[in-house]
């Protein structure tokens, strides 16, 4: 970074810190001298009462709140991600993300189980999430929940080590119309919403989002050729219903990826999503669940994928004296049909994948401050029958606001097309009748497992500061690798093995109303290795884990007066072993200026404190990431 | 079995050369520095930190005045205005902080904290923390039919018939009012109120 550089941007903080000395928002004592229409326009940040909810909650969640999310500059789910200190969220190129918890990262990271309204993304074609295919309007999202560490026993197989939920603001609490638009060099975007009423107990919102962001280059300033456009529209109705509530929600997308050497990459997908909650009686509530979900990959020179889904979840729970019972039930069917290229193929190239799974989970209250939770989720997929999830916690609350907690939990990654049915070349030379493949799938693979023990505790000593802290230790076994046939080629197989330790720790202070400060560290160990007799060749296959010790994240939030904003976020990534990527320090920062009550300008930084940086990824194609201002106003209406 | 760990990693930090992190350091510890004193000047005696919450309490002593109650309920002349506060001891103390002292329309005001399950007694408002939908309902029905203003502020669609439902919308905490509870539960509210909610639901919807 050049010096001047740096100069000129401390000035600028400097200069809009000195400027704050405006209206700060006002004491609680002055609160009660204002008019119902005063009170009604303090803008509040609603992070502490979601801390609160979560005093009870026996396991590792950070929640991204809707104004975290805002006030970061982020524009897309891959970036809000890095706002979450139990994530390791890093950069590829201009669409790929490689993003895990508790190690294994790489861009085809399998062990995160992603629901976006309760609509799973994760692809059962390649075991991961296609991040380049999700995205929303940020400011639509309410918040997004963090789950680090295994949730199989609510979310099922693949949530091994983590889950992330995107939840999606009410159509009631949008209304009115708001326009954005967002530009910088590099990148460029538009959207448009519009919520009203629908009758007396109804809402609803459509919106519409344009994304253009251009390729991105490698060190010696060559293309990667992964810039994108994307375009994406959408509904949600909200109905309260007597004692309930019902939502219809739906998206549809297109977009062009660019590739090197071929023409785009094109992807579409649509998805309907009607939910229904709602209480039988005092004691207990419901929820009930049926979506449709359609995606298309066209990847020229590789493979072209249909992807249908239907999927139907239920949950009941009941409160009965010192029991809190849950229980449910869901299906999913894909239906997948894959065009192979020449390179490689999934055969056979159309298949249906049926997963039933039944749960139930009793919470006990054994004393008043010590709390049991038992629960079970048995799984039925296709590959592996089966999958037996369960999950004990212990929860003991010394005070009110203070939680101490254990869970045990065994955990699987159930085999994904790519493991089971991914061979190359597409056509294999026949050699004594038998096809002789390079890649011959996996008919043998079976579900990787993990048993998982955490110990945290999280506390709120008072209003102005909350923390947590979890220790974690993960055995995993039968981990996928990729073993020589005796007649030649390779298949995917089970014998890797892991062991996972480390802690995440992470504090909020709020020290006035206006100002916001958080940190998170996570420090762990990722060792992987293999069973004794594996001649595994994965590593050359770019399939393998590439985790840093350390990561952190400090973050500090200023109002500096009723009008404008100022943020700044300072995040640490260690070196990531193979391929090698060295350590970095980035700096993000926002400020806003709200022109009029309707109108706001934000101006955004990222990657401030150097020229360029790189994630990951190995020399010489990898991306580098330079630093970037971009602009954004929005008009609500 | 032998396990054979192809690359460990140190669990000790290794910290890289200053000449990578020193600008962040600078950086950070200047805009820090900067944040924590304009904080300083700031900061007020009071909790002020969590102003959704004492946005909500101020909201629940004002909405005492904008609605009149049948003549059985209302307070005699030296009784208090009672507000219950459920599953949220943290308003409940706002409230009594707020409340020591000054009196609404010239009347004393009790803030009472309650328990789920617990008789509420005699209220003239009753606050109800986010719950599940199951503990909201069990809540209303321990003052159903009675002349009681129920506040609730769940975020989630549901229908209830609390009189008033706080939302935060646009990260400001607004309020929708249903008249049909309000008079099921023999309360006349002020047009001053209803034209600051952000939604009304009248009767017979």
């Amino acid at each position: 970074m050049r010096p001047h550089n740096k100069s000129v941007l401390i000035a600028a903080a400097c200069a809009a810190l000195a400027a704050s000395s405006a209206l700060a928002a006002p004491a609680a004592s002055e609160l009660t001298d204002l008019s119902l229409e005063q009170l009604s326009n303090v803008v509040v940040t609603s992070v502490s009462r979601q801390e609160e909810k979560l005093a009870h909650a026996a396991a590792s969640i950070y929640i991204i709140s809707a104004s975290d999310i805002r006030r970061s500059g982020a524009q897309s789910i891959p970036e809000a991600l890095r706002l979450a200190p139990n994530l390791q969220v890093a950069r590829v190129d201009a669409r790929n993300y490689a993003i895990t918890a508790r190690g294994f990262n790489s861009p085809f990271e399998n062990k995160l189980l992603v629901l976006i309204d309760g609509r799973s993304v994760y692809s059962p074609l390649f075991s991961g999430v296609f991040w380049d295919a999700q995205d929303l309007v940020l400011d639509d999202i309410e918040r997004i929940e963090v789950i680090s560490g295994p949730g199989s026993t609510i979310w099922g197989a693949n949530a091994v080590n983590g889950v992330i939920n995107v939840i999606t603001k009410s159509a009631k609490d949008v209304p009115g119309g708001r326009a954005a638009l967002i530009a910088g060099a590099d990148e460029r975007a538009g959207t448009m919403r519009y919520g009203a009423a629908l009758g007396a107990h109804a809402n609803y919102r459509l919106y519409a989002k344009y994304r253009q962001n251009d390729d991105t280059e490698n060190a010696a300033g060559a293309s990667t050729h992964t810039g994108y456009q994307r375009r994406q529209a959408g509904f949600r109705a909200d109905w309260d219903l007597e004692g309930g509530g019902a939502t219809l929600s739906g998206d549809a997308y297109q977009g062009s990826l660019h590739q090197a050497g071929t023409r785009d990459i094109g992807i579409a997908g649509a998805n309907l999503n009607a939910s229904l909650t709602g209480h039988g009686g005092e004691a207990s509530d419901y929820r009930l669940q049926v979506l449709f979900d359609h995606t298309e990959r066209n990847q020229p020179t590789a493979f072209v994928e249909y992807l249908d889904t239907i999927d139907v979840q239920a949950q009941y729970n009941l409160q009965a004296g010192r029991h809190r019972m849950s229980a449910g039930a869901g299906y999913r069917g894909a239906q997948d049909r894959i065009e192979n290229g020449a390179g490689f193929a999934f055969l056979p190239d159309h298949l249906q994948l049926h997963t039933g799974n039944l749960f139930a989970q009793d919470e006990i209250a054994l004393t008043d401050a010590l709390r049991f939770t038992a629960g079970l989720k048995v799984e039925h997929n296709n590959y592996t029958g089966a999958e037996l999830l369960p999950n004990l916690r212990l929860g003991w609350s010394p005070a009110e606001a203070a939680l101490l907690w254990t869970s045990l939990s065994r955990t699987v990654r159930a085999p994904s097309r790519i493991d089971h049915d991914f061979y190359s070349p597409a056509v294999a030379p026949i050699v004594n009748g038998v096809p002789r493949y390079t890649i011959a799938g996996g008919p043998d693979f079976i579900s990787e497992t993990a048993n998982v023990l955490e110990l945290g505790y999280r506390a709120q000593p008072s209003a102005q500061f909350s923390y947590s802290a979890t220790a974690f230790y993960a055995d995993y076994d039968r981990l996928r690798t990729l073993e020589p046939l005796a007649g030649g080629g390779v298949a995917f197989r089970n014998f890797g093995e892991g062991r996972v330790r480390g802690i995440e720790l992470w504090g909020r202070w709020h020290p006035s109303a206006t100002l916001h400060l958080s940190a998170g560290l996570v420090q762990q160990s990722i060792r992987t290795g293999l069973s004794e007799g594996s001649r595994d060749s994965s590593g050359t296959t770019g399939l393998t884990t590439n985790d840093p010790g350390r990561h952190w994240l400090l973050r500090a939030s200023k109002d500096l007066s009723d009008t404008s904003q100022l943020d700044v976020s300072l995040r640490y990534a260690g070196s990531l072993p193979k391929p090698a990527v060295p350590a970095y320090y980035e700096m993000d920062a926002r400020w806003s200026w709200a022109l009029r009550p309707d109108t706001e300008l934000s101006l955004i930084g990222q990657n401030l404190l150097h020229r360029s940086h790189v994630e990951f990824g190995a020399a010489p194609a990898r991306s580098v990431f330079e630093r970037s201002v971009l602009l954004k106003l929005t008009q609500r209406f | 079995m032998a396990i054979s760990f192809s690359r460990p990693q140190p669990f000790a930090p290794r910290w890289p050369h200053p000449r990578h992190w020193l600008p962040a350091f600078v950086a950070g510890a200047v805009l820090l520095a900067l944040f924590c004193f304009n904080a300083v000047g700031a900061q007020s005696g009071a909790d002020v930190a969590n102003l959704e919450r004492n946005v909500k309490a101020a909201f629940l002593v004002k909405f005492l005045g904008y609605v009149d109650f049948p003549e059985n309920a209302a307070p005699t002349a030296g009784e208090p205005l009672v507000i219950g506060v459920l599953g949220d001891d943290a308003v409940a103390e706002e409230l009594s902080r707020i409340t020591a002292g000054r009196g609404m329309n010239g009347r004393q005001v009790a803030v009472r904290k309650l328990r789920q399950g617990e008789a509420p007694g005699k209220l003239h408002l009753l606050f109800i923390g986010d719950d599940d939908a199951a503990g909201i309902e069990r809540a209303l029905a321990s003052v159903r039919q009675q002349p009681v203003l129920t506040v609730t502020e769940t975020g989630r669609n549901l229908r209830l018939d609390s009189v008033i439902n706080f939302r935060v919308i646009d990260e400001r905490v607004r309020f929708e009012v249903s008249l049909e509870a309000a008079e099921k539960s023999n309360l006349k509210l002020s047009s001053r109120l209803l034209a600051v909610a952000y939604k009304v639901q009248r009767a017979g919807h």
